[in-house]
């Protein structure tokens, strides 16, 4: 550990300034490359839970589960990227995706966004210190106080002076070790475990639904309400916006893919060693499924592979907790201090940089808070999935229909979170009425979510299309079916109800059009006078160059 | 043949990883070479 989190505060230390730029600090100035920004988004999706989550998915639901772990959620890297796309286009110097709605829309649709942002992080980042707080406990003499405490500082660290600079320089670093462990890890397992004759000798073990490829227990149970959950987490994640905000424009496509095809190969690994000790009939230490992991190591692996074990557990809790700190300091940056507080205009460079810090060193306390408290997120992180879904269509809808108005926004999602409730926590009774409603909204809200897939790839004539098909071809054994599975229809309903109201309140207002170029002006870079020095530079480096639009008027007139 | 075909389904995985780890390790090679020869930080 001490080699580990050394090594990153030495190159954290090696790009640090004196005096950071703010919008550095926040994005590292908009112009990273392919290799630094696909490694940094590889490494910020893969977190110690979706290792855990993924062979727990293979050791519950047998050969199907890590698909329907890994495979949607590399997926949601990938839908999300012709979105960012159209943000970058009409944000080009953005930080958040709050700040982007508080241009569009205005405060109370920037506050919704930026408080699940801030919630879905401190949730993230507490889940990460306890996952590594007990690998500690489990693999070594210190206690799990101990644990999540020596992991908190080291991240905190190598990130707080420098800030997402040191976030994604850091993480190149981390993906080439968990990458490394990955590929060494999981065919050393298998073979320790048996090999090829192990699906021989251990088919007994499995349920024919478990030896089942095509399971539709896994696709009900894991897959399709990962598959709702896709564009929700994409939308909701500041971590991914941040990434967007700051890798070169012209290379977003392939740094999505490359994150894509990285996450998705392991993670669905990784979900391999669940399928393995499903068939070697390994038992759960205490039934605790997170166990797993950590047990398959123990017994298969050497010491020297225990200890890449540990660096790559390590590796995926710390590089995801330091994109939590970062994006929480620039939603706390941008967003509360910079367009709230101290306003676009009047905002001091040095004093963002203070919240920015101050934020993650809050951040941090309240974590370990958290942790130490042994906090049960799992009830917290179904509401923040539930607020970022009945976010996904008023968001999206507001970077290309110029009609959408904060009232349409802000309604929309109220309304998704009021449906939610009731049917992901079973409220009400869902043999009755009641369960029909839902699943009739559920429908609605398959048609949904497939259309706005389908809208990122191939535009609206298809989406249209493809979410009127799904929702007929669903409909006839979807409605008095899908009420059985409460997380699946408490997510598509928020999707539909949102989606729905966002709709009907938008098609009221025939008089007020936005105009998209008002978001450049209004979401410039904070640093302005770092930015003119760079941009004299790149003049005397490339020739003739034209500088970024800077610092907007606060006079532009703001929708209502 | 199901054993084959399983042992390439839970050894697929690993070598999708070696190959994207291959192209983020050379990519990030490629812009730290660039960097350095401009004299610039790569971030």
């Amino acid at each position: 550990m001490l080699i580990f989190f050394g090594g990153s505060l030495y190159m954290s230390i090696r790009i640090s300034r004196k005096r950071e730029n703010a919008d550095g600090y926040m994005t590292g100035g908009g112009k990273i490359g392919f290799g630094i920004s696909a490694a940094s988004m590889t490494a910020t999706w893969i977190w110690a839970s979706s290792m855990y989550a993924s062979a727990t998915s293979g050791y519950t639901y047998g050969l199907s589960g890590p698909i329907h772990y890994g495979l949607w959620g590399a997926f949601m890297i990938l839908l999300i990227y012709p979105f960012g796309r159209r943000i970058r286009q009409v944000a080009p110097n953005a930080h958040t995706i709050a700040e982007v709605m508080f241009a569009r829309h205005g405060r109370s649709s920037q506050l919704m966004l930026a408080g699940s942002n801030v919630l879905g992080s401190l949730i993230s980042l507490t889940s990460n210190l306890i996952a590594g707080g007990a690998l500690i406990e489990l693999l070594s003499p210190f206690s799990f106080t101990q644990g999540i405490v020596a992991i908190a500082i080291g991240v905190l660290a190598y990130t707080l002076w420098s800030g997402f600079r040191a976030s994604v320089l850091t993480d190149f670093a981390q993906v080439v070790a968990m990458l490394g462990a990955v590929a060494i890890i999981i065919p050393f397992i298998f073979f320790a475990a048996g090999g090829p004759e192990l699906f021989t000798i251990g088919a007994n073990n499995l349920t024919p639904e478990q030896g089942n490829f095509f399971s539709s227990d896994a696709f009900f149970n894991q897959g399709a309400p990962y598959i709702a959950a896709v564009l929700a987490y994409a939308i909701g994640n500041q971590t991914i916006a941040q990434r967007l905000f700051a890798v070169r424009e012209d290379l977003i496509k392939k740094t999505f893919v490359t994150a894509t095809v990285g996450y998705g190969s392991a993670i669905i690994g990784i979900g391999m060693l669940g399928v393995i000790a499903l068939y070697a009939g390994v038992q759960p230490l205490d039934g605790d499924m997170n166990n797993i992991i950590p047990q398959m190591a123990a017994t298969y692996l050497p010491p020297v592979l225990i200890a890449l074990f540990f660096i790559m557990i390590i590796g995926s809790l710390s590089s995801t907790a330091d994109a939590d700190m970062t994006a929480l300091s620039s939603i706390m940056m941008a967003d509360i201090y910079g367009q709230n507080i101290a306003g676009k205009k009047k905002a001091k460079p040095k004093t963002m940089l203070l919240v920015g810090r101050l934020t993650m060193v809050g951040a941090t306390a309240a974590a370990l808070c958290f942790a130490s408290m042994e906090f049960s997120i799992l009830d917290l992180l179904v509401f923040v999935g539930a607020m970022w879904g009945a976010l996904v269509f008023p968001v999206i809808s507001s970077f290309y229909w110029k009609r959408v108005t904060n009232l349409a926004f802000s309604a929309a999602v109220i309304a998704g979170l009021a449906i939610f409730i009731p049917v992901r926590f079973e409220l009400l009774d869902m043999s009755g009425w009641f369960g029909i409603f839902s699943d009739v909204l559920s429908v609605l809200g398959v048609g949904v979510v497939l259309g706005l897939m389908a809208f990122g790839f191939f535009g609206k004539k298809v989406a249209l299309i493809v979410g009127t098909v799904a929702t007929v071809a669903v409909a006839p054994f979807g409605i008095g079916f899908l009420h059985n599975y409460a997380t699946l229809s408490g997510s598509l309903v928020a999707y539909s109800v949102s989606t729905i109201v966002c709709v009907a309140i938008t098609m009221c207002n025939r008089t007020r059009e936005f105009d998209f170029d008002l978001i450049r002006e209004r979401t410039g870079n904070f640093d302005v006078s770092d930015v003119v020095s760079e941009a004299s530079a790149d003049t005397r480096e490339e020739g003739p160059a034209e500088a970024e639009p800077v610092a907007s008027s606060s006079t532009v007139s703001r929708e209502v | 043949m199901e054993t084959v075909l399983l042992t390439a389904y839970v050894l697929v995985w690993p070598v999708v990883v070696i190959g994207t780890l291959f192209v983020i390790v050379r990519a990030f090679t490629k812009e730290a070479r660039e960097a350095k020869k401009q004299g610039k930080s790569i971030i």
